[in-house]
């Protein structure tokens, strides 16, 4: 960002005279610096996943997730400020619940996509608030299919093929756009394989630190719930990861 | 009950509007309770029978409470009330214990009690309690109330379903009504049997009581808390009755020098 | 408020259209309550066997005397080692059903994200019965009688509760509520206490011979009871998780009754 606010970024309801707000591009710059967030919307099913910055030895291994479940087959993916996020989420399981109280059915990824959207925008209304630090992913299957939203700061949100948010984004979309023009798509199962190997790919060893890869998904594998990637097929998922890295290095 | 009777006029009014079927909060889970007071140990008991009419709907509901390392509640009438008293109760203590980093005493659980009953006085919990256990000064205490509140200080008291088999017996035993002392022996003292007697007294109550009263039996639970000081041999060597067990009960904070003993053992189940 | 952005709620409510506007509200009139079955299921069953526990619910629902609905299920599983089995009123199971669905669901969703356990057939038992106390302190009772049988994964050990629309609770190894209680109880505790011994501590019934003892106790439930109906399901809870049984039916023999007076056409 070139201008600094020069009195225009003090508070989110006030425009800059060129038509922006500054509050809102410097929680984008939040979102620029955590750790990425991958959704992939595979043929079967969706899956997600995160880069979580170990940032000290003396975590807890498993701890903290960034990954978060909203109804039975609808999950949460963030990159940025993780408090904002767990408020979020717990806004999403608001709606769930509401949703279903309505209905009596479970809510599309699409209508609950709009609806958290409009929370996070009525954040960029009032100068008594801050904008939501983070940028999210939702992905579920619904009856509409294998469904995959990403909802930025600002509260626009556009569905994807494929997702990333977070440091290293644009590697990540590049990789994700080669692995979604393969004839057919992809199938959950290589989704993990793939996007497990993206975030090896994006992470930057000589700069960042330690992380673990945090992975969940969305299939016919999982019973059409929102639960964690099987431990062996992660653990499998990885190593391969680590193998095309190094094979990638030698090849350079 | 007087709680639940109807007036005897509506029995008979024929003029009144349509019977009205009102939904009625209570009911009454049989059973019966005792406690008594030594000098140096107070006995809490009950038994383990719960039941509704003629139906017993269990062998095994507990009614008598530890509470803190001092005091052991029994609670008696209708159970649903009798549990979610005594919950919070405990709950009640332990905020008690945070706030004040000691348990509270049992004179000042008392009045907690008489408060919280008093407190449902127009929609009364339907329990009769008793407490006992070892007061500040090292004395055993029983305190009995009624279901809104009324207290007392006691030797002893039994109550629920065998309340009029147990208490006359009681009256007689602890109280020494309708004894004379030997001419020229030391005048009766209520309060001061030695503790094998008073658990002889216990365990003949609820015999005796299952035998006559169809609402008790199953099983008897006694707990025994003893004062500082006072060992615990004579009641661990005691000879217990046929399928009694005896376990301390492990302190509720960090343990003072009172202890708590619970014996229990089967009563008939006709 | 001011500056903040709206509640779920108002904001899903915007022109508070929900519920919908009472058009001649007597305010004066006290609040009135549901106090009184309307359409209802009759009694359920629960025994403890070896390695689990099993419930028995026939699949009527009464309205009065009339078999309204032939074709219910009472048996209703809560999460992965739990089932309920609902007798009272059905309108109530059904909210009950809705109420619970929510918090396994929210519970189920925040697991992922802590890890932490879901809740056991001890933690829903608790629950309820704080609701059906509450209720009925409130002059609302939940007009249900209610049995949870579960697995506890933590401690191996099957779990087995009563409770009933004035928070009464209690636990035994065979359980039955209604007429269940007087007709088919005193069959479970014989049987059982033949196995596993008056303290219960023997060797409790397997699997085959529990499933056997409730097919009979739901026969003689459907010769004594007039509200009962011969279509029933079994649910059993083991390590293994949940299994609820097609509906079935006991061989009835109605011979007998052709000597009786009052059965069949009254022309004798």
């Amino acid at each position: 960002m070139s201008s600094i606010g020069t009195g225009y970024d003090l508070d989110v309801s006030t425009y800059s005279p060129d038509g922006r707000l500054f509050q809102i591009e410097y929680a984008n710059k939040a979102v620029e610096a955590a750790g990425v967030a991958i959704g992939l919307r595979c043929s079967d099913g969706v899956v997600l996943a995160v880069e979580r910055m170990l940032h000290s030895r003396l975590l807890v291994k498993g701890a903290n997730r960034r990954i978060q479940s909203l109804d039975d087959h609808i999950g949460m993916a963030s990159a940025g400020l993780l408090a904002d996020a767990k408020n979020l989420g717990n806004r999403g399981r608001d709606e769930v619940h509401n949703y279903r109280d309505s209905y009596d059915s479970p809510i599309t990824v699409q209508i609950l996509s709009d609806r958290m959207s409009g929370y996070v925008q009525a954040h960029t209304c009032y100068g008594s608030s801050r904008p939501f630090g983070i940028s999210t992913l939702l992905a579920g299957v619904d009856n509409t299919g294998p469904r995959l939203f990403c909802i930025e700061p600002s509260g626009v949100y556009y569905g994807y093929h494929g997702a990333a948010v977070g440091k290293g984004k644009a590697l990540a979309k590049t990789e994700l756009e080669k692995v979604l023009a393969k004839e057919g798509g992809v199938t959950c199962r290589e989704g993990v394989m793939e996007v497990a190997r993206i975030i090896h790919l994006v992470h930057d060893d000589n700069k960042d630190k330690e992380f673990e890869l945090e992975m969940t998904w969305v299939c016919a594998e999982s019973g059409g719930k929102h639960k964690a990637v099987p431990e062996d097929l992660l653990k499998e998922a990885e190593a391969a990861a680590r193998a095309a890295l190094e094979e990638g290095m030698e090849e350079d | 009950m007087t709680l639940l009777a109807q007036s005897p006029m509506s029995l008979h009014d024929t003029y009144a509007a349509p019977v009205e079927h009102r939904f009625n909060p209570y009911s009454e889970n049989g059973g019966t309770i005792l406690a008594i007071a030594g000098a140096d140990f107070s006995v809490i008991a009950g038994d383990t029978r719960q039941s509704e009419g003629y139906s017993i709907q269990t062998r095994y509901a507990r009614k008598v409470f530890q509470l803190t390392d001092n005091a052991v509640l029994a609670t008696n009438g209708f159970a649903a009330d009798g549990k979610n008293f005594v919950r919070r109760l405990k709950q009640s203590l332990e905020w008690y214990q945070h706030n004040h980093h000691k348990q509270m005493g049992l004179k000042a659980i008392a009045r907690l009690i008489q408060t919280m009953l008093y407190g449902r006085r127009f929609f009364p919990y339907y329990v009769y309690n008793i407490l006992g256990g070892i007061e500040e000064d090292g004395s055993g205490a029983v305190y009995s109330f009624d279901p809104v509140g009324s207290y007392e200080r006691e030797a002893c008291r039994a109550a629920g379903a065998a309340q009029a088999l147990v208490q006359p017996f009681l009256d007689n035993q602890i109280y020494f009504k309708n004894q004379q002392p030997e001419p020229g022996a030391e005048p009766f003292v209520p309060g001061r049997l030695p503790l094998s007697t008073v658990l002889g007294l216990v365990v003949d109550s609820f015999t005796s009581a299952t035998e006559r009263h169809i609402e008790v039996g199953d099983g008897i639970e006694i707990f025994i808390v003893m004062a500082k000081g006072r060992s615990p041999e004579s009641l661990l060597d005691e000879k217990l009755g046929e399928g009694m067990t005896i376990e301390e009960v492990p302190p509720v904070g960090e343990g003072g020098e009172e202890r708590t003993f619970l014996l229990s053992g089967p009563l008939k189940r006709d | 408020m001011w500056g903040q952005p709206m509640s779920a709620y108002d904001a899903f409510n915007a022109h508070a259209s929900f519920p919908l506007p009472m058009r001649s509200a007597p305010k004066a009139q006290p609040v009135s309550h549901t106090q009184q079955p309307v359409v209802t299921g009759t009694s359920v069953l629960g025994l403890k066997f070896k390695g689990g526990v099993m419930l028995a619910a026939d699949n009527l629902a009464s309205y009065g005397s009339l078999a309204r609905f032939r074709d219910i299920q009472r048996l209703h599983p809560l999460g992965s080692h739990c089932v309920m089995a609902v007798a009272g009123d059905m309108a109530d199971f059904q909210w009950l059903k809705r109420d619970l669905g929510s918090i396994l669901r929210e519970e189920e969703a925040l697991s992922l994200t802590d890890n932490h356990p879901s809740l056991s057939a001890a933690n829903i038992y608790n629950y309820l019965s704080i609701i059906f106390y509450n209720r009925r302190s409130k002059g609302d009772p939940v007009w249900n009688t209610v049995l949870v049988g579960g697995w506890d994964e933590a401690k191996k050990e099957s779990f087995l509760g009563y409770v009933d629309l004035l928070g009464t609770t209690y636990s035994s190894p065979t359980l039955a509520t209604g007429y269940g209680a007087h007709i088919a109880q005193p069959l479970l505790r014989e049987a059982f206490e033949a196995k596993a011994g008056l303290d219960g501590k023997g060797e409790l019934p397997t699997a085959e011979e529990a499933e056997k003892l409730l097919d009979d106790c739901m026969k003689v439930l459907f010769y004594r009871d007039a509200r009962s109906l011969n279509k029933y399901q079994i649910a059993t809870i083991t390590a293994e998780g949940v299994k609820i049984s097609d509906s079935k039916s006991a061989k009835t023999e109605w011979g007998f009754a052709e000597g009786l007076r009052g059965y069949g056409a009254q022309d004798r």
